[in-house]
């Protein structure tokens, strides 16, 4: 169950409306926040839909963007491959494939769930920021820079083409899976969220539904992290390590991980009063967001965003 | 032939035999209750046949199908299914969901479902579209006892069906099972501690004790033997 159509819709356009209300530097902030949104998004889908609890999506959304710059920068050359369009579908099934290896390792070969899966894919993050940090490939701890932009648009500083094709992608994106979480595999997610051991015993493959699950949300993280190095053109060892992992954590956990609209609107939301904040509270701005995590957490489990979200559902479908 | 066929099965953790030598042959179709004293070995062996466990030594065969050591979702596959004792549904989905999923696994499509007749069959009718965790004890229990319809096994294993469960809603239970079984496609094993449900069940009955098959036959055959008494009735039954 996730928010009325209605209301995505309304939100989607609304988010469309910004470029003519705000200048050119909100709008091309808003661009970046969408992409954080679409990855709170992924993580919403693994850990709130199929209550798989991972501690290092970043994985996935800095594979995606290390693999775009790689592409686009010419580092890595693939025969019959130009262009950022195809460098972008090939750093999605990049992600995509780093999320069936370590998925295959995890629910299939070592058999983790629960808070071991969440502590392991922790050490994970760290580890592969590390190695990130020290390969000469990959710029090191600088990063790799100039990364090319999409190829949006005559103006280069204009802002606004690239911010209503990464909209559109990210809606794109939201309603497909909200249309695949309405159909069987959803039902069946939730199955596996609510009762892994009743969905075997009715003859699921648990590990299987966990690692399409797994394969999905690093997809999806993965083409979040590719737009986001293209748009920001710089490719960092923040973007994959354990730092951001925790971020999109807390904004899924404040908005609300079994909503996905909550999620990517809890994502836009707490990084625009970070702006904000950040200025006025400067490092204090962190005890605040902590703070509220915490009063969240215990106050209003479901999410900030979800809980009113799903009294309304809830309403509506007890309505005659 | 059997349908499901336990040869010489073993299951010890460390020095303790949980399961120690079963032998037990179950016909199509047939109905058969299991009892036994707590840790006397029922629900092992229930895990034993549905692949929770695997056996320490023995043999477990379906329709003459070896699965033995099989993971629990292929030997659902395969066609057994099992209730829980803790009614085991899915809360978050609602009663046709759930018995929806189940449906699933026979390759059907959810709409060709004959939903509503199951649903009445299970008195669930008005409560199609009610989330399972809203549901009180007992309908959950024949929620759970519906998906193993709607998945169709030809095995079904029911670990104490009735727990929890009012007089009224245990006698329509007891009904509901033994329609099952007169259908003759489909074999039942039902772990029961309830001797007024055993009695009203009127089946073959096979009694455990320390881990092996004590006896088998008529529940007023098992209620009079001296040993099955003092074992399990009790002295004053």
């Amino acid at each position: 169950m996730d928010a009325p159509v209605w209301l995505a819709l309304a939100v989607f356009g609304g988010l469309a409306a910004v470029p003519s209300l705000a200048g050119d530097y909100w709008t091309g902030q808003l661009a970046r926040y969408v992409l954080f949104g679409l990855f709170a998004v992924s993580l919403a889908l693994v850990w709130g839909r199929a209550g798989i609890l991972c501690f290092g999506q970043a994985m996935f959304f800095g594979a995606g963007g290390y693999a775009m710059a790689l592409l686009t920068l010419g580092i890595v050359e693939v025969p019959g491959l130009s262009g950022a369009w195809p460098a972008l579908a090939l750093a999605v099934v990049l992600a995509a494939a780093l999320a069936l290896l370590l998925g295959f390792f995890l629910f299939w070969g070592a058999g983790i769930s629960g808070a071991y899966l969440a502590v392991v894919t922790l050490a994970l993050a760290v580890i592969l920021e590390q190695v990130v940090r020290g390969w000469p490939l990959l710029g090191e701890s600088t990063g790799l820079s100039s990364v090319p932009a999409l190829p949006v648009g005559d103006n280069p500083w204009d802002p606004k083409p690239t911010y209503y094709v990464l909209l559109a992608i990210a809606a794109a994106v939201y309603f497909g899976l909200v249309a695949l979480l309405a159909s069987r595999f959803g039902v069946l997610l939730t199955a596996l969220r609510t009762h892994p051991q009743r969905l075997a015993y009715l003859g699921y493959s648990v590990v299987a539904l966990r690692i399409a699950a797994f394969v999905l949300g690093g997809a999806v993280a993965g083409l979040a992290g590719a737009l986001f190095v293209a748009t920001d053109r710089f490719a960092s060892p923040s973007l994959i390590g354990f730092a951001l992992s925790a971020e999109v954590l807390i904004w899924v956990a404040l908005g609300g991980r079994s909503v996905l609209l909550a999620a990517f609107l809890a994502a836009i939301g707490i990084l625009i009063v970070q702006g904000f904040l950040s200025e006025a509270l400067g490092e204090w701005w962190l005890l605040a967001l902590g703070a509220l995590f915490m009063v969240s957490v215990a106050l209003v489990p479901n999410g900030l965003l979800a809980t009113p979200l799903l009294w309304l559902q809830s309403r509506l479908r007890r309505a005659p | 032939m059997a349908t499901l066929e336990l040869e010489d099965v073993h299951r010890h953790f460390g020095g303790v035999k949980a399961v120690d030598g079963v032998d037990l042959v179950l016909e199509r179709g047939e109905l058969r209750a299991l009892i036994g004293p707590n840790g006397c070995g029922k629900s092992t062996l229930f895990n034993l046949i549905t692949g929770a466990l695997r056996p320490t030594a023995g043999r477990i065969r379906l329709a003459g199908r070896d699965i033995t050591g099989l993971p629990p979702h292929r030997i659902a596959r395969a066609g057994i299914g099992r209730k829980f004792q803790v009614a085991s549904v899915f809360d978050d989905l609602s009663v046709e969901d759930n018995l929806a999923i189940a449906a699933w696994t026979r390759g059907r499509r959810g709409q060709h479902l004959p939903l509503a007749a199951l649903l009445t069959r299970l008195r669930l009718a008005e409560r199609r579209a009610t989330l399972a965790g809203e549901l009180s004890h007992g309908e959950r229990q024949w929620v759970e006892i519906g998906m193993m319809l709607a998945a169709g096994p030809s095995v079904l294993l029911l670990d104490e069906p009735t727990a929890g469960m009012t007089a009224a809603e245990t006698a329509a239970t007891v009904d509901l099972i033994r329609d099952i079984a007169a259908t003759g496609d489909v074999t039942v094993l039902v772990i029961e501690h309830d001797v007024g449900f055993l009695e009203r069940l009127d089946c073959a009955v096979t009694v455990m004790a320390k881990g092996r098959i004590l006896r088998t036959g008529s529940f007023a055959d098992m209620r009079a033997d001296p040993e099955v008494r003092a074992l399990y009735f009790g002295t004053a039954a």
